[in-house]
């Protein structure tokens, strides 16, 4: 090839490379120029450790943006996906872009805990409209509370509090034994199980911590087969989740160990699915069950369009849509209202297929029904189904 | 100059003709001054978080590209200062000179405790002892909850300040973060420049080329090493103390060994050796993770076949490679 061939190649990269580049940036203006709507900026994770989790509250989400026809309020929708790779420098940056750069009206989403406390500043500071879907560290009910961030969830203490009220009154107040992930949100779900089941008058065995993404779980498990625990609490998610349930069941625990476990355990979509006999008889708390009054309709939609019962996140951004569609119904879409519309969401409860929803006015916190699933064997295969309904559990809030 | 020579020059790392530099000083300087009125606040933190990782990168430029060192746990050295200086804030304020003081000594403490384990190692020991020594510090900073939050990381930092003597200058705004940074990244370059011309700077490309012959002439390699890593941890540190204050946050991941080997592909795709190729690098990694990523998530995808493409047809990073488009002078 000659040289002067060579550079004429070269340039074609150059003007290309040019031209993509351009395009890149021009497309935000485009986008701008489109008025009276109204955007919803998303952030979840598509890539990293919670792919399959956020690729499920995406679609949650974008399935209730389809059923309102893309209108609420009378303002059309538009919906913006970030990626945060469940890294909380990666969403700090992300929901930098949203506010900064996009411009969006709302912020949401977030899966991770850490990822839903780093970005507290942010939003705080731009005053941001915020409704975290997942993330549910108890610090954001409690001294980390801001002003406009809403949290259409759970809190984890929500969910340890509940399993431990059941633990003592229905399983046993002797024969404990904990297991969970050495990680943020496993301390808490363990920790806050442990205080209120030994308020109850339980009494706490052995303590077991496995690191977030084992994937031998067998020492701990011949531990727990020496011991022989009438029952035990733990919390994993994802991966780590399946591998535990697997792993019981290859050391035969499943029939003699009874299991209990934060909803992320059981999850439907994400765990139930993928383990199926192995999840049998394991009973868990959530605020979100599949098979719930309220998650019916929204169930078989969802199974229609998936192949697979919702689990919690699919269930999330669903519900981010629906209180999003409540709070801006109540305020004729005029986003601009942040004060109108925090005191009006705040006013009345919001019907969701988590169940009623209404939010504390101390935190912007959820308080949610929490359901008591045990995994049965149905049409669809195991499935969570609902044994019992902890009505209006509030979490402690900023006295905790 | 002939074709040759200039490569020589390049792989030598001594600058061009002064003159050129100066001219491209003053643009690079003028465009710097302009950004401020056109770019948005968004933006400009943007760009304020490009020049901070991408001082870090540099910094990995004067182990990678002048000593032949790949580190894997560079990022330790810049999460490491950051996570002091943020947990100085809260006691001490967020003073700058302060934070950047501490920056830079946790970085250099850190570089010299890597340094005692790795400065007799090359090549691949010394890729995976720094990747052993980094995810110790990493383990570390993840399990001790009650100074860094572990893996909350932490969060409700001060906002940074200059103290003056006579008044206080409150730098939590963009445009301060910028000009902050740029001032830094600026610093970070003539810093890493003057070390690499200085006698070490020649020393240490000795130690890479003719590691044998230069001991035989009598230099102390491993201290020469030693030097380079300190040097290195320093610019690390430094740029690192800003970092938490850019986001109003710090977590593990900052120091964590998949951020060291983000530094090494914003690297090789800026340029190895050219030292301020390391900003070019970061900008289009932060820049195609920040804005393709809104357009599909196979983005690492994107990351991956720009660092293919950069090794096979420009080996020697964007910035030589898009001169050698329209000058045609980057012929191999």
């Amino acid at each position: 090839m000659t040289m002067k061939d060579a550079i004429t190649r070269r340039r074609l990269i150059a003007a290309g490379g040019a031209t993509a580049f351009a395009g890149m940036l021009g497309a935000p203006l485009i986008a701008k120029a489109a008025n009276g709507s109204l955007r919803i900026g998303m952030v979840t994770s598509l890539s990293g450790p919670f792919a399959g989790l956020g690729e499920a509250m995406r679609d949650g989400i974008v399935m209730a943006l389809e059923e309102y026809g893309n209108e609420i309020a009378g303002r059309r929708i538009e919906l913006i996906v970030e990626d945060d790779q469940a890294k909380p420098d990666e969403g700090v940056r992300k929901f930098r872009k949203l506010i900064g750069q996009d411009n969006v009206d709302i912020v949401s989403g977030v899966i991770s805990s850490a990822v839903a406390l780093a970005v507290r500043d942010v939003v705080t500071e731009a005053e941001a409209l915020t409704f975290i879907s997942a993330g549910s560290a108890n610090a954001l009910a409690r001294d980390a509370a801001s002003p406009l961030v809403f949290r259409p969830t759970k809190t984890n203490w929500m969910l340890g509090h509940t399993a431990g009220l059941w633990a003592a009154e229905k399983i046993s107040k002797t024969g404990c034994l904990t297991i969970g992930a050495d990680y943020a949100a496993g301390r808490e779900y363990i920790g806050d199980f442990v205080e209120t089941y030994t308020a109850q008058g339980g009494a706490v065995g052995q303590q077991l911590w496995a690191p977030l993404g084992t994937t031998d779980f067998g020492p701990l498990l011949t531990a727990i087969a020496s011991v022989q625990p009438e029952f035990i609490y733990s919390f994993f998610a994802g991966s780590d989740a399946v591998r535990f349930l697997r792993q019981m069941k290859d050391y035969r625990l499943h029939e003699k160990v009874k299991v209990l476990g934060g909803g992320a355990l059981f999850d439907q979509e994400d765990v139930i699915a993928t383990v199926k006999d192995a999840a049998l008889g394991g009973l868990n708390t959530c605020n979100q069950s599949p098979t719930a009054p309220a998650s019916q309709a929204f169930s078989a939609a969802y199974l229609a369009r998936r192949g697979v019962l919702p689990g919690e996140m699919g269930t999330a951004g669903y519900v981010t849509a629906q209180v999003i569609k409540a709070a801006l119904e109540r305020v004729g879409g005029d986003v601009a209202a942040k004060d109108q519309l925090k005191e009006n969401l705040l006013a009345l409860p919001v019907d969701t297929v988590f169940g009623p929803m209404s939010f504390d006015p101390r935190n912007n916190q959820a308080i949610l029904d929490i359901y008591v699933n045990e995994i049965t064997e149905s049409a669809d295969g195991p499935v969570n189904q609902v044994i019992h309904t902890y009505q209006g559990v509030q979490d402690p809030g900023p006295t905790a | 100059m002939s074709d040759t020579v200039k490569l020589q020059d390049a792989a030598n790392g001594r600058a061009p003709a002064p003159s050129r530099q100066i001219l491209a000083l003053g643009v690079i300087a003028v465009l710097a001054a302009l950004l401020p009125l056109v770019a948005s606040d968004y933006q400009l933190r943007f760009v304020a978080e490009i020049l901070i990782v991408g001082a870090a990168v540099l910094s990995l430029d004067l182990l990678v590209g002048y000593g032949g060192l790949v580190s894997l746990g560079h990022a330790t050295l810049f999460g490491g200062a950051a996570y002091a200086a943020a947990v100085a804030s809260r006691s001490l304020g967020a003073d700058l000179t302060l934070m950047v003081g501490i920056g830079t000594l946790t970085g250099m403490v850190m570089a010299f405790i890597t340094g005692i384990v790795v400065m007799r190692t090359i090549a691949l020991f010394f890729l995976i002892l720094t990747l052993i020594v980094g995810q110790i510090f990493w383990e570390i900073a993840f399990h001790w909850r009650d100074v860094t939050g572990g893996a909350d990381g932490m969060r409700g930092l001060p906002t940074l300040s200059l103290n003056l003597g006579v008044t206080k200058l409150d730098l939590s705004s963009s445009f301060a973060l910028y000009v902050t940074a740029a001032v830094l990244a600026f610093a970070a370059w003539a810093v890493a420049r003057s070390f690499v011309n200085a006698p070490i700077g020649r020393a240490l490309i000795g130690t890479r080329e003719r590691q044998l012959r230069m001991s035989a002439l009598g230099y102390d390699i491993a201290r020469i090493r030693m030097m380079a890593l300190l040097a290195s941890g320093a610019i690390a540190g430094a740029a690192g103390s800003l970092y938490p204050f850019v986001n109003q946050y710090i977590g593990p991941n900052s120091m964590q060994w998949t951020f060291s080997a983000m530094m090494v592909v914003m690297l090789v795709i800026g340029g190895v050796g050219s030292l301020y190729g390391a900003f070019i690098g970061t900008a289009v990694y932060l820049g195609i993770q920040t804005y393709i990523s809104s357009y599909t998530d196979r983005w690492q995808l994107v990351v991956g076949l720009i660092f293919v493409l950069t090794v096979m047809i420009m080996p020697r990073g964007i910035v030589h490679g898009v001169g050698s488009l329209f000058g045609g002078k980057g012929k191999q």
